[in-house]
């Protein structure tokens, strides 16, 4: 019985030894949630950036748009049917008459035709676009990133 | 043997720190995933902010700009800033603000921590603040005026300021539009307001849903055809005195209004001036709601009727004597005299009411001329796309202030109240193959960048295409025969003049004024235009053909000039080649 209890003693690790392994494996975790905290630290703070971004964006589309709408009035109020009479007279030009008009026949001329404002299609704005990253999970992340590494090139 | 006995004291340390800490993750857990929780804390995270967007914009036919947006301020100030109210109402003196209604502004509001000073402020006038502001900023003694701040928005700006004004309306500052197309548009151009929760976190800041802009329209009206033509207007009042005018131009073959002018004008920029322009009872926009008897212009429509009825013919001749009773009451010629042997031309060129008295009481009867009369479209709105049309009088028989006699008067248009619209719809049918078409000023409106044009509508075929032909070159000819002041060299046009009685709420007509007007068409064998003039009360003269036939003679030479028209000669050789 001695002897077991001898052998025993002489197996098992020093307590010392015991504390320092616990004390690691705390360390560890603690590592561990540490880099956890940094990282979802990180995304916070670049969500914020990104957020105080787009606050800043959206004011300035709405203040583009209002210089916009100023601009194109302003433009109108130069070219208004009154500043531009004044001008042609004060360059020397006067309403034509009909006696004043020469009409030349121009094969294929149908005569001109009120405006058409439509947007062209391809300078329609497109959709906002939410980039997959700010939507995919972690896994289709990597799954992602994987497969966009083992295309030609290397590089998504 | 110490430590053993005190070892269950570190035991029950340890376990009641580890229920604590247990205790707090199960409540960390439990306070992130109740629902109620979440409500409350966002409900403190985001902040209701609504978004006006901004209104449509109108344009002409041509792509220029006739109403669209600028930036104007609403100003207010910080209460609990405790700014220096002596500095704040120099500053607001210096940019030119009315410190009356300031001050006014203020004391509606005693306690409260944020007042709007003005609202609608030009951006020259806050920009003049603002620079004050800057100025005053960092001000050792305290007087700055950093508690005044700044809200930009959108303001209605009409760039052209009174041109088409009777047409378009405009907008008051509460973003409804009053009048013409301003208010008949109201809904399409105003969008929707769009009332959003945005994220006071910013990690939570999203996209802004796109707030769709209200619509933009393009009107058929030609701005350079408009000008010109209200410039004839205001001349021709100057010149015969009248009292106020109207003048409309319309595309015969598709309802498109090319231009439309009515006096008094307003300048839709300073539209609070309305009831000094259009001081009582005054009509926004006559063309469309003021009826009135129009007189011998409508004898074309009388005329069409019995042609397309076949109670006459262009060749007719009748006696027309001086006078003739109709319902028990004598009527009598414009000049009282008889006119002898006449043709149906020759009733149209010398305008005899006796003839056209005639051909309504003896030849077509009421039920025929009444029938006609409607299928016109007299008695009914036309249905223009402005606010406020009014739908003038057409008493039929069986009315209780009907009377047989005016059968007679109103083959003549006298008895009969139209606005100018109405007119002009009517005549559309004898100008257009028969074919009435329905007057519009949208010419389309533009949703998501596609524009989508109004489809012309014939709103009714009164007369055959035969009969609109016949009575387009009766009326020809006898503006030729009369060599009226109409007649523009080089182009055949279709007219007749109107001079009418005006009735007085009293009973009976007034002997001292008339209401002169003129309608006509050309080309005549392919109209491009219908012009309806009509002046109140000139003063000058009291004969149409001496004061409104030459107007419309400008106005037509105007149009053929803008309308790419040709003299007809040359027309019809192009078209030969």
């Amino acid at each position: 019985m001695n002897n077991v209890t001898q052998i025993v003693r002489k197996v098992r690790q020093a307590p010392w030894r015991v504390q320092r392994q616990w004390i690691g494996l705390f360390l560890l975790g603690l590592v561990l949630m540490a880099m956890v905290a940094g990282i979802y630290l990180n995304v916070t703070v670049r969500a914020t950036l990104a957020g105080r971004e787009t606050i800043g964006l959206q004011a300035m589309i709405t203040t583009n748009q209002r210089v916009n709408a100023d601009l194109e009035t302003q433009l109108a109020g130069l070219i208004s049917i009154g500043s531009m009479q004044k001008r042609a007279e004060a360059m020397g030009f006067q309403p034509a008459d009909p006696t004043n008009i020469t009409f030349v026949a121009v094969p294929g001329y149908t005569g001109h035709s009120a405006v058409d404002l439509s947007i062209p299609s391809g300078n329609q704005p497109e959709a906002p676009i939410i980039l997959p990253q700010y939507t995919e999970s972690w896994f289709d992340y990597f799954l992602n990133q994987q497969a966009s590494s083992n295309l030609p090139g290397g590089q998504p | 043997m110490k430590r053993l006995t005190h070892a269950w004291r570190y035991l029950t340390s340890a376990a009641i720190l580890a229920t604590l800490g247990i205790a707090i993750l199960v409540q960390i857990v439990r306070i992130q995933g109740s629902p109620e929780v979440a409500s409350v804390i966002d409900q403190g995270n985001y902040v209701w902010k609504d978004f006006y967007p901004p209104r449509g914009e109108i344009y002409d036919r041509n792509g220029n700009l006739l109403a669209g947006n600028k930036t104007v301020y609403e100003v207010g100030l910080d209460m609990t800033a405790k700014p220096d109210m002596q500095t704040v109402m120099l500053a607001l003196q210096m940019s030119g603000f009315d410190l009356n209604e300031v001050n006014y502004r203020i004391s509606q509001v005693p306690n409260a921590q944020y007042v709007v000073l003005d609202d609608f402020v030009s951006a020259e006038k806050a920009d003049q603040l603002m620079a004050l502001q800057k100025v005053a900023h960092g001000d050792p003694t305290g007087k700055n005026l950093d508690a005044i701040y700044f809200k930009a928005h959108y303001g209605r700006s009409y760039p052209e300021n009174d041109l088409a004004s009777n047409l378009l309306g405009f907008v008051t500052e509460d973003n409804h539009g009053y009048m013409g197309v301003e208010e008949k548009y109201d809904n399409i151009l105003a969008g929707i307001p769009v009332r959003i929760a945005v994220p006071a976190d910013p990690r939570r800041a999203t996209e802004y849903p796109t707030i769709p802009p209200g619509q933009t329209i393009i009107l058929t009206i030609d701005r350079e055809i408009q000008a010109s033509v209200e410039n004839i207007l205001d001349q021709a009042l100057k010149n015969t005195g009248a009292i106020s005018g109207t003048i409309i131009v319309m595309d015969p073959t598709t309802g498109e209004i090319l231009a439309m002018s009515s006096t008094p004008r307003l300048n839709l920029n300073d539209y609070q001036s309305i009831k000094t322009v259009f001081p009582g009872e005054t009509p926004f926009n006559r063309a469309i709601s003021q009826a009135y008897e129009p007189g011998s212009v409508s004898k074309i429509l009388t005329m069409a009727s019995a042609l397309d009825s076949g109670v006459v013919k262009q060749d007719t001749i009748t006696f027309v004597p001086e006078s003739i009773v109709v319902g028990g009451f004598k009527i009598y010629n414009w000049d009282g005299g008889a006119w002898g042997y006449q043709d149906m031309t020759g009733c149209l060129a010398n305008s005899l009411n006796v003839c056209l008295a005639w051909i309504s009481d003896k030849e077509m009867g009421s039920a025929s001329f009444y029938s006609y009369m409607q299928r016109f479209g007299l008695g009914h709105a036309t249905g223009i796309d402005l606010a406020g049309e009014a739908s003038g009088r057409l008493k039929l028989p069986g009315d209780s202030d009907w009377t047989p006699v005016e059968l007679g008067t109103n083959a003549f248009g006298q008895g009969v109240s139209v606005t100018p619209i109405q007119m002009v719809m009517a005549a559309s049918a004898l100008a257009n193959n028969g074919q009435m078409v329905y007057p519009h000023v949208l010419y389309a409106q533009i949703q998501d960048g596609k524009q989508s044009n109004t489809k012309t509508q014939i709103v009714g075929t009164p007369i055959s295409a035969t009969t609109a032909h016949t009575i387009s070159d009766m009326l020809a000819n006898a503006l030729e025969t009369e060599s009226s002041t109409a007649l523009v060299p080089g182009y055949r046009i279709a007219g007749k003049t109107g001079t009418a009685q005006i009735p007085l709420p009293s009973g009976g007509y007034d002997q001292n004024n008339v209401n002169t007007s003129f309608i006509g068409w050309g080309p005549v064998d392919d109209p491009r235009f219908l012009v309806y003039i009509w002046l109140e009360k000139p003063q000058t003269n009291k004969a149409a053909s001496v004061v409104v036939a030459p107007i419309f003679k400008q106005v037509v030479e105007k149009l053929v000039v803008l309308l790419n028209i040709p003299p007809d000669a040359i027309r019809l050789q192009m078209i030969g080649r």
